[in-house]
């Protein structure tokens, strides 16, 4: 296991103004995650998940405190750089799977190859076909997300955020929009990633169930984590 | 992002909104088409129509004159003559310039037998032009060039004179060759010029015997006409009539010799209409402006029954009586200073009047001298200039006006008709220009709903790895496509509105005088203008919502969603 940490939080702070007024959405927050560490994050709605969410995935770096991320402090990067952090070291799970529905299920799981992955085209499509083909939707390729399950979709959607091999995977309420025996299988799904790839696991969620399976378990209240511990 | 996977994106964007991506293209299309309709129009009315008529880098000045009582009178000016041309030649801008004479003697001509099957009858006029001045004009609506070439002569026929070779062939050192028509346009032809001790030869000849002769003068062949010209109405164009004359004791001095000719395309010209006795001499080279085909075809053939003639190069060659003094309505000059020629057409130039005929100059000012009076040629009508290029016009137009010219009714009508021509043009243009202002504003808009329903694609895409730059450069990646293809369409669609206009025009203008071939004269780089200017305004157009999707905070609108 690497001496660097996947996430390491100290002091971390976010507020937003709101009506003027400071609101402090996380506050003197310190979180440390090893690599391949599974990691849920629970609370009430308002409590702050997405907020750190957000941060961990290095959409939003306008934080007070530490935040880094293998090691990089992610608020001294530079746009490019931010984005090319996330496109390597970050892959992002959206409770609405958030597939572009105008380009094929392919097209999809190909897409953070884009943007400077430095791959070409047929190693793309050939780790896409592959990821596919072990999420079972590999006869599934150049359908259009819409022509699926929302299982289904949510499994192309993981297998978009594994394309580039990250080392993190941040998950918002993976199973949030699915029913309990779908939500059961992509929980297995993402377990079986962290077991053979080594993928860190970060999950926000509202379902004990998937907290129940992961390493630890933090609960957030007003942006504080006030319970840390196993499930 | 890589282009291809850019274009990916592009492609798929445009497929899954292509209705609204159709409706910004409207505009950029109408835009477009409007921008290429009228540059071609407008280029195509200046070479066309007016480059047509009036020649480009060429001005015509003359005297500058005053107006009284709505009449032009040119008062107390130095004559046109050579010293002028000389001081006009050295402005700057000017290539070169020569003086143009126009006829001052009243001329009928009568001809045309040969091509329509009864003559013509008209009031001639002339403009006495230096053959330096046509030359260019003259081989080129003859394509002397082709004719020049060795191939065309590959087995030349044997022959003694024009009349053993084939039609289009002349003569020449034993071989029937090609006949190049403009090279029979020179100053002094192989014509008798008659003249009397008082009167005025051209260049260096001086009058002896009743004609003009130069140093080397070889005496022309004398003949005799069957009977004097009289009206003209019975002379022939036919080599065979007049035959070689002989000093004998007759009355008159002359005999005809039995059965000969002048030949080799020589005619027997008399003297004056009231003898038999002439000269045998070629017939003088004239020039027609082709703009009179085209009068003659739209106007004349009808109401003559005549049939329309196709084209230019069946006149090469067609011979004409003309009567110098003669005339159907003014005063004639005395029968004995008249003359009957023949002249046959050697070719075209747009500088040669529209209704007349130009002739070699020294023609001109010899016949303005033996019939009007030796002043009436000693100075020119007007100057002709070259100019090296269309924008020093202006600066040889203010010079030439220092030295009391002014520029011809040609001429002023050439610059009023360009500059008309020039306005019309750029306020088109302009109302395209608005067009496309407008087609900007509307890719604006549709772009800002396009970047505000796509917000969580974004927000995905920044998600997934995109930079700020990489969402803007797929907006204006859309921006483009449409661009590019609105250009096309645009340019397409005008290239096509202007071959129906024109097609139109040929079926309902054909009997339309001077309406030219087409109106339009698109130039290469037409239809890449207005892909440019497409591209132009949409990227533009797309650069405030491109900013607004590079300024989305994906964290916030994944929030949302």
């Amino acid at each position: 296991m690497s001496a660097v940490p996947a996430i390491a939080a100290v002091g971390l702070g976010r507020s937003f103004e709101v009506d003027g007024k400071p609101v402090h959405a996380i506050a003197d927050l310190t979180l440390h995650v090893a690599p391949a560490e599974h990691i849920a994050i629970v609370g009430k709605s308002g409590a702050g998940k997405s907020t750190l969410l957000n941060l961990i995935g290095a959409l939003d770096r306008g934080y007070s405190g530490s935040l880094q991320v293998f090691g990089q402090e992610l608020k001294t990067l530079p746009d490019r750089a931010l984005a090319q952090f996330r496109n390597r070291q970050i892959g992002f799970v959206f409770q609405a799977f958030n597939l572009l529905s105008n380009l094929s299920v392919g097209d999809n799981v190909m897409l953070p190859g884009s943007f400077g992955s430095g791959l070409d085209a047929s190693e793309l499509r050939r780790r896409a076909k592959a990821l596919l083909d072990d999420f079972g939707l590999g006869d599934r390729f150049d359908q259009r997300p819409a022509q699926m399950s929302g299982g289904e979709r949510q499994r192309v959607a993981i297998a978009r955020a594994l394309l580039l091999q990250p080392p993190l995977l941040v998950c918002d309420e993976p199973t949030g929009s699915l029913d309990g025996e779908t939500a059961a299988h992509i929980l297995s799904v993402l377990s079986d990633i962290r077991r053979t790839r080594g993928t860190a696991l970060v999950i926000v969620t509202h379902d004990p169930a998937i907290a129940a399976a992961a390493d630890r378990v933090i609960r957030l209240e007003r942006g504080r984590s006030v319970a840390e511990g196993t499930p | 992002m890589r282009l291809r996977r850019l274009f990916g994106l592009v492609a798929s964007n445009l497929r899954a909104s292509w209705v609204r991506a159709a409706l910004a293209m409207v505009g950029i299309v109408v835009g477009t088409g409007l921008l290429t309709f009228f540059v071609g129009l407008g280029q195509g009315l200046r070479e066309k129509v007016l480059e047509r008529i009036f020649p480009v880098n060429q001005l015509e000045l003359e005297a500058k004159a005053v107006q009284i009582f709505g009449t032009e009178q040119v008062l107390g000016q130095e004559p046109l003559d050579d010293a002028r041309v000389s001081q006009v030649a050295q402005l700057p801008g000017v290539v070169r310039a020569f003086g143009k004479q126009k006829s001052s003697f009243p001329a009928r001509l009568w001809g045309g037998k040969e091509l329509l099957g009864y003559n013509l009858f008209t009031e001639a006029f002339f403009d006495g032009m230096p053959a330096a001045v046509l030359k260019s004009e003259l081989e080129s609506f003859e394509d002397v060039a082709a004719k020049r070439n060795p191939m065309a002569t590959a087995k030349p026929q044997r022959c003694e004179e024009d009349l053993d070779c084939r039609a289009g062939m002349g003569c020449a050192d034993g071989l029937c060759t090609p006949i190049v028509w403009a090279d029979r346009f020179v100053a002094i032809p192989d014509v008798v010029l008659p003249c009397a001790a008082e009167d005025r030869c051209p260049l260096a000849m001086q009058c002896k015997d009743g004609r003009c002769v130069g140093d080397d003068d070889v005496p022309p062949q004398r003949c005799l006409l069957p009977a004097p010209a009289g009206n003209g109405r019975e002379l022939q164009f036919d080599a065979e009539v007049g035959a070689l004359a002989q000093p004998c004791a007759e009355p008159g001095g002359w005999c005809a010799k039995p059965n000969t000719t002048c030949g080799s395309g020589r005619y027997c010209a008399g003297d004056n209409p009231e003898t038999k006795l002439g000269y045998c001499e070629q017939p003088l080279p004239a020039v027609l402006n082709p703009l009179l085909l085209e009068v003659f075809n739209s106007d004349m053939a009808r109401s003559l029954g005549a049939a329309p003639i196709g084209s230019l190069a069946v006149l090469f060659g067609v011979r004409f009586h003309i009567a110098m003094g003669d005339s159907y309505f003014s005063k004639d000059a005395e029968r004995t200073r008249q003359q009957y020629k023949q002249a046959v057409v050697v070719g075209f130039s747009r500088k040669a009047p529209e209704l007349g005929v130009a002739l070699p100059l020294e023609l001109v000012r010899h016949f303005n001298a033996r019939l009007k009076g030796v002043a009436s040629a000693a100075a020119y009508d007007a100057l002709l200039l070259d100019t090296a290029s269309n924008e020093l016009v202006p600066q040889v137009i203010g010079d030439a006006e220092k030295l009391g010219l002014q520029l011809s009714r040609k001429s002023r009508a050439a610059r009023t008709f360009g500059t008309v021509v020039l306005v019309t043009s750029l306020a088109l243009v302009l109302l395209a220009a608005v067009v496309l202002v407008v087609a900007a504003i509307q890719i604006a808009q549709t772009f800002a709903m396009l970047v505000h329903d796509r917000r969580r694609e974004i927000a995905v895409l920044r998600a997934i790895g995109a930079a700020r730059w990489d969402v803007a450069v797929l907006v204006l990646g859309e921006a483009a496509v449409i661009g590019i293809l609105g250009g096309l369409l645009g340019g397409g669609l005008a290239l096509a509105l202007a071959a129906g206009v024109d097609a139109a025009a040929a079926r309902f203008l054909a009997d339309v005088p001077l309406v030219p071939q087409g109106f339009f004269a698109f130039p290469d780089w037409s239809v890449p203008l207005a892909v440019a200017v497409a591209l132009l305004c949409t990227v533009l157009g797309a650069l405030g919502p491109a900013r607004r999707a590079m300024a989305l905070d994906p964290a916030a609108v994944l929030a949302q969603s």
